[in-house]
């Protein structure tokens, strides 16, 4: 076996079929999107070179309103940090407890992550619809019907009724994790903490939570490029309207590229989408190391 | 030593695998194409789904053809709408066009037809064919002069209303705008939300806009301003139109949550009685008859006129689904022969399945087709001019931008003023 590993035809041809699945799905595709993103090109016809002019647009063009898609898709991030994994964790905490039906209840909230995204919006547009949907349905009964309006069509709350389904899906899927992370704790370290005389709450906060750094770390990560790359529900529900009050930068690209023949404007979307993953997978990364030393 | 040779083959083995996994796929793809002996394949794609109306024409016309012409088989192929447009820019890019395809004439296909991947057929366009289908019908398939394509429909947009509520509610059918704006609001008094419009699908909001433009400007200055460029949107006339827009949403006319209803949740409104108005395309008579619980109380009328500039029998509209011939065709006579064909026939029976405006001329009978079709059918011949819906006259990028602008002005973001200095910005890019 040692010998196989240090045979180095081995390893590249065993590596072979790998990489090059890897860079000609991953790889050749960014690189290529780059160079499209250098050109007015409309995906058909011969494209002209404008070096960064693409670029240069991004940031001046008032039309296209990138600025503040990529807002949009920040604050969508915070708060999936900030409300939907705290949401994930206490669920965690709670079901890894041993509560009683443990089983059932992790199937419950990871149900809407195994549903289809494009079923999720179908349900989430009859949540609401204005005119039987339940939130509609349900205000009117209780008598503030004046708080009705069109959720989704509404420029000042289109953005958040795009988020609540996005935030609710993933839940279930960051607890998961968590769960699974707070079950791999030794039980050694909990009894000898309830032995010293901690509370629960105390164990979840010294003894727990310290523990699961690396899996929050991971959690944090999908979450902020989970964000950035947010496209399915808010391309189903509101396609970015109304006046693009619900757009992201992904909903913006597929509309420049496919509705809008701009291949090369929307190629720079991509890269710019990609360069921030990177950038936030990489930062978040650094945080948690120098908080860890 | 043994070993290493047998791992280094598996490996071997693996990466073959993947490989000539990636290669057989086009392989497949064409066998598929292919039939029996013998027989001449033309694969043909279009949108004409099962649930579409227009599919049973499509196959009576392709059963027709393939009757006339033994030996020759047509592979129908239909996809959904919206992924439609996408499939058919990405088998443009990659130059995997079948021998026919259904597209939109005007801006959509102007981007096919310069990258040298449509056929041009005015070699096939016989006398024989020149006598049925006027040449005013083929506008939006010519390109520089060339034909690229050939159409079987006359689609034209107009005010869809339900003469029942008109009735209950004593209020006359408008043939001005004056009028129109005085039944909105005696709707509106009786607590009656008059106009049913989707801002959703913003195509719906665009065919109002568009109706009211081409009203107020008139067909040559509309065409001035948005292919030739001779002529600034930023004028009173588009001010005009976008102005009253803004009026209509302003005193209320249009149903309420119209920017998150779909054109399917909005008509439906329509259909079932609760808004009196919708302004459409002809393909919403054949819809009323399918899916309006009474289909006799509803009635036609074209758009109102807004100025001097246009005329009642100005319309909105014209012949823009197209069929065209893929360059790369390996029977380039056979199917610029069959494209003329199946035109012809799907015409003929669109229009007697009450799916479409027949655009070859009528030289069967038509007494059973229903009344709103009919009608629509009438207009259409007696127009004295066609404007193509702006968003498909204009190119891919200009119409995206006039979406959103339209989004924009009906929701208040823009003032009328802004809309107008904005497309004439983007008209001028």
């Amino acid at each position: 076996m040692d010998k196989v590993r240090k045979n180095k035809t081995a390893i590249i041809l065993f590596m072979l079929p790998a990489v090059v699945l890897f860079a000609g799905i991953i790889i050749v595709p960014i690189f290529m999107s780059g160079y499209f993103s250098l050109f007015k090109w409309d995906g058909m016809t011969e494209g002209a070179f404008i070096g960064l002019g693409n670029y240069v647009e991004l940031f001046t063009s008032k039309t296209s309103g990138f600025p503040k898609t990529v807002q949009n898709a920040l604050l969508l991030a915070v708060l999936s940090v900030f409300v939907q994994l705290p949401i994930s964790l206490g669920l965690a905490l709670l079901l890894a407890k041993g509560v009683k039906g443990e089983k059932f209840f992790m199937a419950v909230f990871f149900v809407p992550v195994l549903i289809s995204t494009v079923v999720i919006g179908q349900l989430w547009m009859k949540i609401y619809n204005p005119q039987y949907g339940i939130i509609n349905t349900a205000l009117h009964a209780m008598g503030l019907g004046a708080y009705a309006r069109t959720w989704l069509g509404e420029q000042e709350t289109a953005l958040f009724a795009v988020f609540v389904p996005i935030l609710w899906q993933y839940v279930g899927y960051h607890m998961l994790l968590l769960y699974a992370g707070i079950k791999a704790i030794p039980t050694e370290l909990k009894e000898a903490a309830r032995i010293d005389g901690a509370t629960e709450g105390q164990i979840s906060r010294f003894v727990l939570i310290p523990m699961l750094k690396p899996v929050i770390r991971i959690c944090v990560i999908f979450a902020v490029t989970g964000s950035l790359k947010a496209f399915d529900l808010i391309y189903v529900l509101t396609g970015g309207g109304p006046a693009h009050a619900s757009e992201v930068p992904s909903t913006l690209m597929v509309s420049m590229i496919f509705g809008r023949n701009r291949y090369g404007f929307g190629s720079s979307i991509a890269m710019f989408i990609i360069f921030l993953c990177f950038f936030f997978a990489i930062s978040i990364k650094k945080m948690f190391k120098t908080e860890v030393e | 030593m043994k070993r290493k040779l047998i791992g280094m083959a598996l490996a071997l083995v693996l990466a073959m695998g993947t490989l000539a996994g990636c290669g057989s796929k086009t392989e497949t793809a064409e066998g598929n194409a292919g039939t029996a002996k013998g027989d001449t394949a033309l694969t043909l794609w279009s949108i004409a789904t099962e649930s579409d109306s227009f599919n049973r024409a499509y196959t009576q016309a392709i059963a027709d053809f393939e009757a006339a012409n033994p030996g020759v088989k047509v592979v129908h192929e239909t996809f959904e709408n919206e992924s439609y447009k996408t499939k058919i820019k990405s088998a443009v890019a990659a130059n995997e066009l079948p021998d026919l395809f259904y597209t939109w004439g005007g801006g959509f296909s102007k981007a096919f037809v310069e990258s040298g991947k449509v056929l041009a057929i005015d070699g096939y366009f016989t006398d024989e064919y020149k006598a049925e289908l006027p040449q005013a019908a083929l506008s939006y398939a010519t390109y520089d002069g060339k034909l690229y394509g050939s159409t079987y429909t006359t689609p034209v947009s107009a005010l869809f209303y339900n003469r029942k509520m008109f009735e209950e509610n004593g209020i006359p059918v408008p043939t001005t705008w004056d009028e129109w704006m005085a039944a909105n609001r005696a709707f509106l008094d009786k607590g009656i939300t008059p106009i049913g419009v989707s801002v959703k699908d913003t195509w719906v909001l665009a065919m109002t806009h568009d109706a009211l433009t081409l009203k107020s400007a008139g067909p040559e200055k509309v065409a001035a301003a948005l292919t030739e460029g001779s002529q600034s949107y930023d004028d009173p006339d588009f001010l005009a139109s976008a102005g009253k827009i803004k009026e209509l949403v302003d005193m209320g006319a249009f149903i309420s949550g119209a920017t998150g209803l779909s054109n399917d949740e909005a008509s439906a409104l329509f259909y079932n009685g609760t808004v009196p108005m919708y302004l459409s395309g002809s393909w919403m008579g054949g819809s009323i008859v399918t899916d309006a619980p009474n289909p006799e109380d509803f009635d036609v009328i074209p758009v109102p006129v807004l100025s001097g500039n246009a005329q009642s029998t100005d319309f909105m509209g014209g012949a823009v689904d197209t069929l065209m011939v893929a360059a790369g065709t390996k029977n380039p006579d056979l199917a610029g022969k069959a494209v003329f064909e199946l035109t012809r026939g799907i015409s003929k029976y669109a229009y007697l399945d009450g799916a479409g405006i027949a655009a070859w001329e009528k030289n069967y009978d038509e007494s059973g087709i229903n009344p709103i079709t009919k009608k629509l059918a009438d207009y259409a011949a007696e127009a004295t001019s066609f404007t193509m819906w702006f968003d498909t006259l204009m190119d891919a990028d200009d119409a995206g931008e006039y979406l959103a602008l339209l989004q924009g002005l009906y929701v208040g973001n823009i003032s009328p003023e802004e809309f107008v200095k904005a497309m004439a910005a983007q008209l001028d890019k």
